[in-house]
């Protein structure tokens, strides 16, 4: 390439991702700033001033405040029971030949391809005949649902990928096969699990459709509350609340990232 | 060499392996004595892999048994079999430094922290990394990551030291220095060794004893001078250096119309202007500079020969004798006699 | 050497055989799958019944509750619920919208990852960094917020419109609109379709690139002769996910589609909680179900063939 078409490839390249800052950052910057506007006057592109009283008006609101405990409280539980079901299938995929492997592989796709919607009328029969309408317990299955795929395929790649012969080293050092396992496979699997983790955890916070269904109007939970929120509340406490419900991922992405971006995700993703 | 049996080495007992529904190792039997050094060579696929991983106890035999140190150790689990391993391409744990890579396996064997950094010490004092124990292996060269590997295994003090083709992840010239590095150390440590390799020269240089693989069984087993000069097969005969083929008889230098298979080492191959002894006409053909031999194209109307000549290199088209010094004669497959 | 050759695989198989059959592999695999047929098989299978007009067992109560319930009439139900389905007019809009929203905001996310993709493998250095991280931003705002922020921005007071009004332009609301639905799973699906695509491409060695560069391949002649087809699975998964996610999809058409048509998936909750119509919600689920398989099919094919390639089956 000529140096005049080099500077032009640079230039389109900077606008592009101008324009990317612009579409991926521009709504959620957008969202923060209400979260301290008092008002907002259009077409002023900054707030008429500045003020913390939505913050502290959702910090008096005890019906959001347990929605945020409920919150924090389930998540947890969902990806330590998930972690608990899934992962033992997991390595079991990714290492033993057996009946019925690849059905249940392409199964647990296939049952993630229909729309959760259409299956809640029938989840809701189900739970009331097995009293978890309404119950802590229902909405940790529903929330459970979403997080198999991540919490099964992720970790059955990252199994799959420790190289067998460093297992073979540490039987020939003298280690069992269970102390193997934990010294060597369970910890080279460690980063795809842990990405399994963070994604399980985001699915199952952001839940919200199952969550509303089984658990109102018992259970509140952030996101089931946020579309409470948007309907009766001013912009800026959604706004206010909206920043809360992203404190969690935040953390979550400088746990994980480099392992996000390192492919751990993606090659849960295919079939083996 | 002695022909004791190998009370404190290793015996392998009419071994036998099924995979995959075909048999890969047939009635091996083997003897390596204590602190021998002993080659397992063969062409990919010959079974010699196999053959370490049942002797490390990765694989467990259909029949036979496996003696290690004078215990019957068939059916024992790898963790509990007193021999190491070094694998081909290191196995060196990515998620622990270089010491604690070989500190792990007297960790397993529950040896209390003063003795473990002594030992760990010792050994990478004697593989010359000490400087790098602290260290991840994808931050060492593939060389160090060989001594790491030998290190770990050698930490263990094993009654055995398998090596798995240890040195074909190395570059040419490394390799040699590799190879004089282990054979010295298991020289000094008097360690018995089982190395596995593809290559005749790795196994000529490092061994007390070679055995030539094919097809799962043992063709020969003996030192490399016996291995070089009596190959007790074709097949080892052509697996070990360089030989010229042809058919007929042999006697006195002169080939003759026959049925036996005559193989002559290219460096058993003179040529000389003058008919001295016995040889016959040829002509140069082409010439292939080696380095510091040559080799050299000899024709004939009927045949063509090699030979290995270090001076006197002749030009293409001079005629000449060529004169065979000693031929290897084979019928059906076995050799018949060394004139 | 024939023989040679025939002990070598068989050497080869060996060492290289990683799984064996097992009961117990078998067992270790089952919690997640009981999990899944109880919960989404279970329920797949009561909602097939009551779409096809079995309204007794599981589906009584329902039955009882909802309105304009068919039941069955042959022995294997009836298909008049569809019926009623296929025959409202509006369900064809929603089936546009639904398709319509699916086939461009899948095709808009594909080629920009494609694209980004690309910049990254080929050209690479701080500025595709900075570009692949923006990008993936996306896949940790949990949906709701990022339904909310999206519909701020874009609104009749939001940030789009308030800037282009200083400059003169009245530009459109587009809050309410498909192409807001547009905007907002394109949004959402551009961090998944990127990490598939990426490492796809970022696997391919530099040496078939270089060697299809030394060849005299132009850079686009590469891109679709060399880093597509060796991508290929990824790209295939990347684009069925997308699809089958953003058809499936409720949370984005609902708060910044328009009321009329609507997408399926918000259109299946108003039949089943606004107008207590279950076995019209539920039809359409199926509706849904019956596209999104059939883009499935694509990528289980995709991953077989990919699987067959390389000797894994």
């Amino acid at each position: 390439m000529s140096r005049k078409q080099v500077s032009l490839v640079n230039i389109f390249i900077s606008s592009f991702i101008a324009f990317m800052a612009l579409f991926i950052l521009g709504p959620l910057i957008w969202l923060a700033v209400h979260a301290f506007a008092t008002s907002w006057t259009y077409p002023n592109l900054l707030p008429d001033g500045f003020t913390f009283t939505w913050w502290k008006t959702i910090a008096g609101d005890q019906e959001l405040v347990k929605s945020v405990k409920n919150s924090l409280l389930i998540s947890p539980i969902v990806v330590l029971i998930s972690a608990v079901v899934c992962l033992p299938a997991a390595y079991a995929f990714s290492r033993y030949q057996f009946f019925g492997r690849k059905s249940f592989l392409i199964g647990m796709f296939a049952a993630n391809a229909f729309p959760k919607i259409g299956l809640y009328a029938s989840i809701a029969t189900l739970y009331y005949t097995l009293n978890l309408m309404g119950t802590i317990v229902g909405v940790i299955i529903i929330q459970l649902l979403g997080t198999i795929i991540f919490m099964t395929w992720i970790p059955a790649a990252a199994f799959g990928s420790v190289p067998r012969n460093l297992e073979d080293a540490a039987r020939d050092a003298g280690a069992s096969k269970l102390r193997t396992f934990w010294d060597i496979t369970f910890r080279l699997a460690l980063p795809g699990i842990l990405v399994a983790m963070v994604m399980s955890f985001l699915a199952s916070f952001d839940e919200a459709q199952g969550t509303y269904l089984v658990g109102v109007p018992t259970i509140y939970t952030m996101p089931t509350k946020m579309y409470a929120l948007v309907l009766n509340y001013p912009v800026q406490i959604a706004a206010v609340f909206s920043l809360l419900l992203a404190i969690p991922s935040v953390l979550l992405i400088s746990i994980a990232r480099k392992h996000i971006i390192g492919g751990q995700l993606a090659d849960g993703f295919q079939i083996k | 060499m002695s022909n004791s049996t190998g009370s404190g080495g290793l015996e392998l007992q009419g071994l036998k392996k099924i995979l995959g529904g075909r048999v890969i190792i047939d009635d091996l039997n083997l003897t390596v004595n204590k602190g021998e050094m002993v080659s397992l060579l063969g062409p990919s696929g010959c079974g010699k892999t196999t053959t370490l991983r049942m002797i490390a106890g990765f694989l467990i035999p259909d029949a036979g048994r496996v003696v290690l140190a004078g215990n019957d150790v068939t059916n024992t689990g790898p963790e509990k079999r007193p021999s190491a391993m070094v694998f081909q391409n290191y196995a060196l744990w990515p998620h622990m430094s270089v010491y604690k890579n070989v500190a792990y396996p007297l960790k397993l064997r529950k040896m209390n922290k003063s003795e473990i950094t002594k030992r760990v010490h010792n050994v990478l004092e004697l593989v010359n990394l000490m400087h790098h124990k602290d260290s991840r292996p994808s931050q060492i060269s593939g060389g160090e990551q060989q001594r790491v590997a030998l290190a770990r295994a050698l930490v263990q003090e094993p009654d055995v030291l398998l090596l798995d083709e240890p040195l074909s992840n190395l570059d040419a010239k490394l390799r040699v220095k590799v190879r004089e590095d282990i054979r010295d150390l298991q020289r000094r440590l008097g360690i018995t060794t089982v190395i596995v390799t593809h290559d005749q020269d790795e196994a000529l240089s490092i061994s007390d004893r070679i055995a030539v693989m094919n097809g799962g069984r043992i063709e020969q087993f003996s030192s490399p001078q016996e291995l070089y000069d009596r190959p007790a097969t074709e097949y080892v005969a052509n697996f070990i250096g360089s030989l010229n083929h042809l058919t007929g008889d042999y006697s006195n230098g002169r080939v003759t119309v026959g049925t036996k298979t005559i193989g002559i080492r290219p460096e058993d191959v003179h040529f000389t202007s003058t008919n001295e002894s016995n040889g016959f006409e040829a002509t140069v053909d082409h010439v292939v500079p080696r380095g510091h031999f040559s080799e050299v194209y000899l024709k004939r109307e009927d045949a063509e020969l090699r030979a290995f000549m270090s001076t006197n290199i002749p030009a293409v088209g001079e005629k000449g004798y060529a004169v065979i010094k000693k031929a290897l004669i084979y019928e059906n497959g076995k050799l018949l006699k060394v004139e | 050497m024939d023989k040679t050759n025939s002990i070598n695989n068989q050497e080869s198989f060996a060492v290289n055989k990683t799984a064996k059959l097992s009961w117990f592999g078998f067992f270790m695999a089952l919690p997640p799958v009981l999990v899944i047929i109880c919960f989404v098989g279970a329920p797949i299978l009561i909602a097939a019944g009551l779409s096809l007009g079995f309204t007794g067992g599981p589906n009584r109560i329902i039955a009882l509750i909802g309105q304009e319930i068919s039941t069955k009439t042959h022995w294997w139900g009836t298909l008049d619920g569809y019926k009623s389905v296929i025959n409202d007019p509006r369900f064809g809009g929603d089936l546009r919208v639904t398709l319509g929203v699916t086939v461009v905001a899948t095709t808009i996310v594909i080629f920009m990852a494609l694209g980004m993709a690309i910049y990254r493998r080929v050209i690479g250095g701080r500025l595709a960094t900075i570009l692949v991280s923006l990008s993936l931003i996306p896949l940790f705002v949990p949906v709701v917020i990022s339904a909310f922020a999206i519909r701020t921005f874009y609104d009749g007071t939001g940030f789009v419109k308030s800037l282009l009004t200083h400059f003169g332009i009245d530009f459109p609301t587009l809050t309410m609109t498909n192409s807001a639905i547009a905007i907002g799973t394109i949004w959402t699906s551009l961090p998944f379709a990127i990490l598939m695509i990426s490492s796809g491409l970022q696997a391919i060695p530099d040496a078939l690139i270089e060697s299809a560069q030394d060849a005299g391949a132009s850079f686009i002649r590469i891109i679709y002769t060399i880093m597509v087809p060796l991508a290929f699975v990824p790209i295939v998964i990347a684009t069925t996910f997308t699809a089958i996610g953003i058809m499936g999809s409720f949370t984005i058409p609902y708060f910044l589609g328009p009321n009329q048509p609507a997408m399926l998936g918000v259109e299946i909750t108003n039949f089943f909680n606004s107008y207590n119509r279950p076995q019209q919600s539920v039809v359409m689920a199926f509706v849904i179900f019956g596209a999104a398989s059939l883009i499935a099919i694509f990528y289980v094919w995709a991953n077989l063939r990919s699987a067959k390639q390389s000797g894994r089956i």
